[in-house]
This record gives structure tokens, C-alpha cells and sequence, in this order.
């Protein structure tokens, strides 16, 4: 398989294991950019977590909610408003940061009125904990939603790691 | 939505998305020695799920992977399912949160 990893430095652990998301979702990739990085947007779906980075290449990420931390990885390429390339570490539960880091690459592209996404989660090991990529629909879904609809999912769980403004400071145990 | 309803009520559509399922990425003779039915047949029930989003494909070298897409089943569900099953699946889902995040 080519690839090019020619900085010779290599943040996953090598998987073979590759995971693919689309969605069309009706609006303009600026629109569809924003909502994928800014912390506010963020957290209206992709279950309630708030994503915080400088968005530069070779930047730090982080998902979290309140001070619990969901996952973590570094912005390997930024491309706005059509293309991110990140590694992904799992950081909600031993069991999935026991899968160490894989990697995220978010495509928009653009197709008539709407914008084809595909979010490409690669870099899984064999049989990887299907955690790790199985919120991705629901995330999707969400983000769907909210850009077509300006609303956010009521499908339980859905926004099961949001904190409610007067609460942003509560501890991680309070939040179920 | 009708594409997607369409495409997933055939047996044999239903059997390629699991078979999708248990190993992504599959190419067309691989997925077609696993169910007893024609290349052509195959290839005509790939492309209506494709169609319906359901597979995607991507290429590698001479290569044509077919991938699973659940995001359009997700959508029914965030559309149709969970309205009908949520005061259900509402309380199911916190106790599972609960149950799971006791040991925290």
C-alpha cells in the first residue's frame, strides 16, 4: 500500500483496519468546515463533546467534556475548508486507549446544492474495539441534522457527554 | 430514503452488508465466493447499495474495495426508529451509561 508517511514519523500503531463514512449533508464546505472545528458547534452533536485546537498543521486536538478527557491526536493536514488528516487516540476508557492511535482523515466535497463528507478512519488494528469508530454514524447523523435542520438529535445518547451551561464545571462523575 | 428502504429489502443485499460487515473492504470476486450467485448478480445488487449509499468504494492500485456505510441506516434510525422506540431505548441507555460508568 503507498502511503505517504515521509516524515518517517508514524503517531499510529500501524492497523491495517480501515472504516468508511458518508453522508450528503445540504450546505457549503466553509459552513461544513466550521462545524467540524469550532468548539461550540461541536458540542451540539458528536455526542455533546467540545473540540479544541489552533488548527494548524502539526497542532495538538483534544475532545473533551468538561475536564474529562475523550480523545486526543495531532492535526497532520489542514486543508479548509476540504480536507483534516488527524491521529486519533481514545481516551474515555482503558479498554480503547489500550488501541493507541489510529487515524481520521475528514474529505468535503462539494456536489451541486450540498457537500459530500467522508470521514475515513484508518489505521485500526485488526479487530480494533468497535468503540473506536462506532459513533462515527451517530456523529454524522447529528451533524446533519444540524447543519440542515439547525437542530440537534434526540436519539438517546446522542449528546451523552454535553454539559449544561450552569454545570460546565461539574465533575465527570455527575454527568449520567 | 426510498433508495435506501429499496436496497434493503432484498435477502441477498442484506447478506453483502453483512458480509460487509464481518470483513470491510472486500473486492467483487471476494465478496461473490461467498454467496451463491453470479458476478453479475453480485455486481448488480453492489451497485444498488451503492446507490443508496449504503457501500461505498475506493480504489487500491488495480483494485475496487467495497466498504460498508451504516450512516444512512443511522439516519432511519435517527429519523424513524427512535422516535417510536425512545421512551424505551431512553431508559435502557441511561442504565446502560449508568451500569457502565459506575467503575469510573
Amino acid at each position: 500500500m503507498n502511503t505517504t508517511q515521509s516524515s518517517g514519523k508514524r503517531p499510529w500503531t500501524a492497523g491495517p483496519t480501515e472504516k468508511v463514512f458518508e453522508v450528503y449533508i445540504k450546505t457549503t464546505p466553509e459552513r461544513l468546515w466550521e462545524a467540524i472545528t469550532d468548539a461550540e458547534t461541536r458540542s451540539k452533536y458528536g455526542f455533546g463533546a467540545r473540540v479544541e485546537s489552533e488548527w494548524t498543521p502539526g497542532s495538538h486536538y483534544r475532545l473533551s467534556s468538561g475536564d474529562f478527557p475523550l480523545a486526543e491526536g495531532e492535526n497532520l493536514e489542514v486543508d479548509p475548508p476540504l480536507r483534516l488528516v488527524q491521529s486519533f487516540t481514545a481516551l474515555w476508557r482503558e479498554e480503547v486507549k489500550a488501541e493507541g492511535t489510529s487515524r481520521v482523515t475528514w474529505e468535503i466535497e462539494p456536489v451541486e446544492d450540498s457537500c459530500r463528507l467522508t470521514v475515513t478512519h484508518d489505521r485500526l488494528r485488526d479487530n480494533a474495539n468497535s468503540e473506536l469508530y462506532g459513533g462515527w454514524p451517530m456523529i454524522l447523523s447529528g451533524l446533519k441534522t444540524l447543519l440542515e435542520t439547525g437542530e440537534t438529535l434526540t436519539t438517546p445518547g446522542s449528546l451523552r457527554w454535553s454539559i449544561p451551561d450552569d454545570r460546565s464545571q461539574a465533575p465527570a462523575s455527575d454527568r449520567a | 430514503m426510498d433508495t435506501i428502504f429499496k436496497a434493503l429489502a432484498d435477502p441477498t443485499r442484506r447478506d453483502l452488508l453483512d458480509e460487509l460487515f464481518a470483513e470491510d473492504g472486500q473486492t467483487l470476486s471476494a465478496l461473490e465466493r461467498r454467496l451463491p450467485m453470479t458476478r453479475f448478480g453480485v455486481m448488480k445488487h453492489l451497485k444498488v447499495l451503492e446507490q443508496a449509499g449504503l457501500v461505498t468504494t475506493r480504489r487500491r492500485g488495480r483494485e475496487k474495495l467495497h466498504f460498508l456505510n451504516p450512516v444512512p441506516i443511522r439516519l432511519i434510525h435517527d429519523r424513524w426508529v427512535s422516535k417510536y422506540a425512545e421512551p424505551w431505548a431512553a431508559t435502557l441507555s441511561e442504565l446502560k451509561t449508568r451500569l457502565e460508568e459506575e467503575p469510573r
